[in-house]
């Protein structure tokens, strides 16, 4: 992406508004970590973008308008190397605060539902007791490998 | 740039040529557009909670060159929405400690989307030299670092020519002493010809080895594998020990 980035022309003839075409930027929606208004939606951006920038991005891409933005940049955690004792900090992070007009509502989905939950629930139970099962059958045989499972009863 | 506006031009011609389409036959279609707005930023709903999500390959090289400019300029923003969307999903997978189905949607969307970049570039640079007889790219050539190392230097617009420059020319012209350069390019390329013979000589070793646990091996690969090795000398040596082979 360097090209992109790092050519963009200082000054051109006319001075025209600037215009990006293809556009690098992202932006992913979070899960608000403390209660908000129901009109306000959070995002982890492109450290590179302004406020200006989110208001176009969400509008001329997902046709989403929004009245106001505000962003802060949160710190990255720092955490210890397990067993080398040094210290790594995360990269920082850009939050944006999205606010909605007053009449528009967003609520964080659940992507995790019932069913599925109890679906996999089901599936991981059967795997094990399978597991349970073949090793009782190593246990059985081991002192005598080779002989068919139908010799005994 | 120019391209780019003849992109933007062709876009909206499109546009105008699609509405009047949709005027048209606005009776026979609906065109009322998909509402999904910020949901768009999640997955299907039938994905959700899904231990796999199956996918077809990434766009090649090959597949976008056909396609005309106002298609890739479409195809872009498709990929950068699903780029987007998997973003949200990872993220909301790693806080709920879930695992995230099928992560390799997101690197095949990152090659996709390096490949149409490509293409782009590609084509840019081909109207440049049609035009200019130069490629409308940045310029980068080698000079001499201050610690008297080869590096790149790209070249970039300024608002004042470099000769009123005065901070410009004080960049340029921070130089080490050049005894100290001596004593530092001695001793780097000292270190640097140590790395490339210990590397050769692991080479030399790994080689002979090989041909000592795999003496039938297929000897042109080997060699273009290892090309630094000389395969008759690592047989010569004393190290080389094959087994019988009772054929």
């Amino acid at each position: 992406m360097h090209y992109f980035n790092s050519r963009y022309p200082l000054y051109q003839k006319g001075n025209p508004q600037l215009r990006v075409f293809l556009s690098n930027f992202w932006m992913k929606l979070i899960r608000p970590e403390y209660k908000q208004p129901p009109n306000i939606v959070q995002f982890h951006c492109s450290m590179e973008m302004t406020k200006h920038d989110i208001k176009s991005y969400l509008d001329k891409i997902y046709n989403v308008k929004c009245v106001n933005v505000r962003t802060r940049i949160a710190l990255g955690k720092t955490r210890e190397e397990p067993g080398r004792g040094y210290v790594i900090k995360d990269d920082d992070y850009k939050i944006a605060y999205v606010i909605l007009p007053k009449e528009h509502k967003f609520e964080f989905p659940n992507l995790f539902p019932e069913s599925k939950e109890k679906e996999k629930e089901d599936h991981d139970k059967a795997l094990d007791e399978m597991k349970k099962h073949h090793q009782n059958y190593l246990e059985k045989n081991r002192d005598r490998p080779g002989l068919p499972g139908w010799f005994s009863f | 740039m120019s391209l780019l506006n003849n992109i933007y031009n062709q876009l909206r011609i499109s546009h105008k040529y699609v509405n009047r389409l949709f005027k048209e036959r606005s009776c026979y279609i609906s065109t009322s557009p998909i509402m999904r707005d910020l949901m768009e930023f999640f997955d299907d709903k039938k994905n959700w909670g899904a231990t796999e999500v199956k996918t077809g390959r990434s766009w090649t090289k090959d597949d976008l060159r056909i396609k005309s400019n106002t298609d890739l300029h479409k195809l872009w923003y498709v990929l950068l929405k699903e780029k987007n969307m998997l973003y949200t999903m990872e993220h909301e997978h790693n806080d709920q400690v879930r695992l995230f189905p099928s992560p390799e949607r997101l690197d095949k969307v990152l090659d996709s989307m390096e490949n149409l970049e490509e293409v782009v570039r590609e084509r840019n640079r081909a109207y440049y030299e049609l035009e200019t007889t130069e490629i409308g790219e940045q310029t980068h050539k080698t000079i001499t670092g201050p610690f008297g190392l080869e590096i790149d230097y790209y070249e970039t617009e300024h608002s004042i020519p470099k000769e009123v420059n005065a901070q410009w020319q004080k960049e340029q012209n921070t130089k080490c002493r050049p005894e100290d350069v001596k004593s530092f390019l001695l001793k780097y390329k000292e270190k640097e010809y140590l790395q490339n013979k210990k590397q050769q000589r692991r080479n030399f070793n790994h080689v002979i080895g090989l041909l000592n646990r795999f003496p039938k091996m297929d000897m042109e690969a080997l060699k273009e594998q290892y090309p630094d090795v000389d395969i008759e000398k690592a047989k010569a040596s004393r190290k080389y020990k094959p087994p019988l082979v009772f054929d």
